[in-house]
């Protein structure tokens, strides 16, 4: 199959999982009726479609689409297929402005949890960048950040009362239970705003294959462009935690899973948000059925179902290799 | 300077800090009343809290800063990535699900209980890890075992706070035992774990060799007339032992296993022959020394060791990697 043919199937599984995600609930909506209403309004359905289960569906596609094009970013900028938001310190330092906020309610938790990422990302930055860019250096000082900035939160968490702690950990896993159209223009506009640079990055990625020296020749700047690189996934990455909570496992996965299914040798942009929007409508969608009427939180079935799937994918590598 | 120099330094720092561990506290006890404790017991104040609160957080800290930064070394070298540690590997994460199996399903709320779920559930873990990824296509090339660690470390994550969301008893305890801490540990903690300890131990000095070889890349291993399969099992088996125990011990105490190898290559190179017992060494003096800046710190209160090491660990890192 060619490459495009794969994408496709892809966006044709995305939304599958899109319409699934509507139409299956406490009251089930037949998928033509979730096409109608969505459509033209008007229908019997419209209130459950349209007012509860589309604000929360599209915060999922957008939420899933940023984490997998920032871990993309930080992947192939690191070169380290380990390397996401949740290892160089983002996530961390959204999740520490976070439990700061929520277990002393002095700030509103969103842009806390966002100033919380940029800075942290602002620090890895600023120590990953002495003297030259190296990836090796970059990733080891965002891992250094990361588990000082989560050593921070355990502080908040051990020293606050249980019921605080309990809420900052339910944040900090990640949830678009009770989200909806707010949070996801958040998320939108900062990836309508960082379309230019994506576009931008999706050449980068293609010439930063090459040589550093031969990239040079073609007026290309390789340290500039890594820090561009990264830049935009760290931004991106930031908005979404800071409106979700920290939906870990997405970014990680998101990019190795596309490059397993489009058999490429690094991870395309839009392969990864494809993929990473999938797995979050699909783990929200678990979430809300699997124990309902409990609802449990998106971030812990986005492992639940990604670390399986990635399981199966270096499992089934060696039967195409043979 | 030179290897030899180090291993000196170490000893010495590591002496002392076994010394701060015994008479550092909220009440502090006189080095010489601490080596007459130790040799003459008696029935006074400062024999029982040497001897019985003091002398078996001091042993359980030197078993898990060893114990973590072997594995560390060792995890390190076989996953060819620099980030790797004992939470990469998902060896942690299932010694944290069988902790949480112990106090949610069985209703264990004593640490000596949790012990032993927190060690089958790191070997559990650990060989699942490294057998999947011994299936999986190049078997265990590094970076598929990398990911299956992560992909097992993540899975069983969630597990985890699927069933600490929905049960807050359970939460209250596991959140204080998840920070990793030497409180509260007993003699007899430290003896169960230490057959374990032991083993790890002299797998990780029998791998030595073997890790040398492995550091350079598969095929040049095999062209030097290794078994690249049989190295890494026995270096894999020294990891899930050394992690697991610690981990049952101690809880997952943070940055140890990833920090400590980077500080000891950057000392004494990357032989392993050294790299391994210099780790050693920095791991004891690392936990030890969090264990007795807890202490000290916000008195009376604690400050779990496991805070402290990434808090006190990061910029040693930094420095480390900024240095070169």
């Amino acid at each position: 199959m060619k490459g495009y043919s794969r994408l496709g199937l892809v966006a044709v599984a995305l939304a599958v999982a899109v319409v699934a995600s509507v139409s299956v609930g406490e009251v089930s909506v037949p998928p033509i009726e979730v096409v109608k209403s969505l459509l033209f309004a008007g229908t019997d359905y419209d209130l459950i479609v349209r007012e509860l289960r589309w604000p929360r569906t599209v915060l999922a596609v957008v939420t899933g689409a940023a984490f997998g094009i920032g871990g993309a970013l930080i992947q192939s900028v690191t070169r380290n297929p380990l390397a996401s938001p949740d290892i160089i310190g983002i996530t961390q330092g959204a999740g520490l402005a976070a439990t700061i906020a929520l277990t002393t309610g002095v700030i509103a938790v969103a842009p806390a949890a966002l100033a919380g990422g940029l800075l942290a990302a602002l620090l890895v930055f600023t120590f990953g960048s002495r003297s030259g860019f190296s990836a090796r250096r970059f990733v080891l000082a965002g891992v250094a950040v990361a588990f000082a900035l989560r050593a921070g939160i355990e502080v908040v968490l051990t020293s606050a009362e249980t019921i605080d702690a309990q809420r900052a950990q339910i944040w900090l896993i990640g949830s678009l239970n009770g989200r909806g159209f707010t949070e996801a223009s958040a998320i939108a506009l900062t990836l309508v705003l960082a379309l230019g640079p994506l576009l931008w990055a999706g050449w980068a990625l293609r010439t930063s294959a090459l040589d550093d020296d031969v990239a040079r020749g073609l007026g290309v700047r390789p340290v500039a462009r890594r820090y561009g690189l990264a830049a935009v996934g760290v931004v991106l990455a930031a908005a979404a935690t800071a409106q979700v909570g920290a939906i870990d496992f997405v970014a990680l996965v998101a990019p190795q899973v596309a490059r397993r299914i489009l058999r490429t040798e690094r991870p395309g942009l839009l392969a990864s948000a494809l993929v990473g929007a999938t797995l979050v409508v699909l783990a929200d969608l678990a979430g809300r059925r699997l124990l309902a009427p409990t609802q449990l939180p998106a971030g812990v079935l986005t492992a639940a179902l990604g670390a399986p799937y990635l399981i199966y994918l270096l499992l089934r590598g060696r039967r195409h290799a043979a | 300077m030179k290897r030899s120099a180090v291993v000196i330094l170490g000893v010495l720092l590591l002496g002392a800090a076994v010394a701060a561990s015994l008479a550092v506290g909220s009440r502090d006890i006189p080095l010489n009343d601490v080596v007459s404790a130790l040799l003459r017991p008696s029935d006074g104040e400062h024999t029982v809290i040497v001897r019985e609160l003091r002398l078996p957080r001091t042993l359980v800290g030197l078993q898990v800063g060893v114990a973590l930064a072997v594995a560390g070394v060792i995890m390190q070298t076989l996953t060819r990535n620099p980030i790797a540690e004992p939470r990469i590997l998902g060896i942690a994460a299932g010694a944290s699900f069988g902790v949480v199996v112990a106090i949610a399903v069985f209703g264990l709320s004593t640490l000596a209980g949790w012990i032993w779920f927190g060690l089958g559930g790191a070997a559990l873990a650990g060989v699942a890890v490294f057998s999947i990824a011994a299936r999986t296509r190049e078997g265990s090339a590094p970076v598929n075992l990398a990911l299956t660690g992560a992909a097992i470390d993540a899975g069983l994550g969630a597990l985890i706070y699927g069933v600490l969301s929905i049960d807050a008893a359970t939460f209250d305890q596991f959140r204080f035992w998840v920070v990793g801490s030497l409180a509260g540990r007993t003699p007899q903690m430290a003896l169960q774990v230490l057959p374990f300890l032991a083993l790890g131990l002299v797998f990780a000095a029998m791998a030595a060799r073997g890790l040398d070889a492995l550091a350079l890349g598969d095929d040049m291993a095999r062209g030097l007339g290794h078994s690249v399969a049989r190295w890494r099992a026995i270096a894999a088996a020294a990891a899930i032992l050394l992690t697991g125990a610690a981990v049952a011990v101690a809880g997952p105490i943070a940055f140890v296993g990833l920090a400590v190898p980077h500080a000891a290559r950057a000392l004494v190179g990357t032989n392993h022959r050294w790299t391994l017992p210099v780790s050693a060494l920095l791991g004891a003096i690392l936990v030890l020394g969090a264990d007795v800046l807890g202490r000290v710190l916000f008195p009376p209160g604690e400050v779990p060791a496991g805070v402290i090491t990434a808090l006190a660990g990061a910029p040693v890192l930094l420095w480390v990697v900024l240095r070169k």
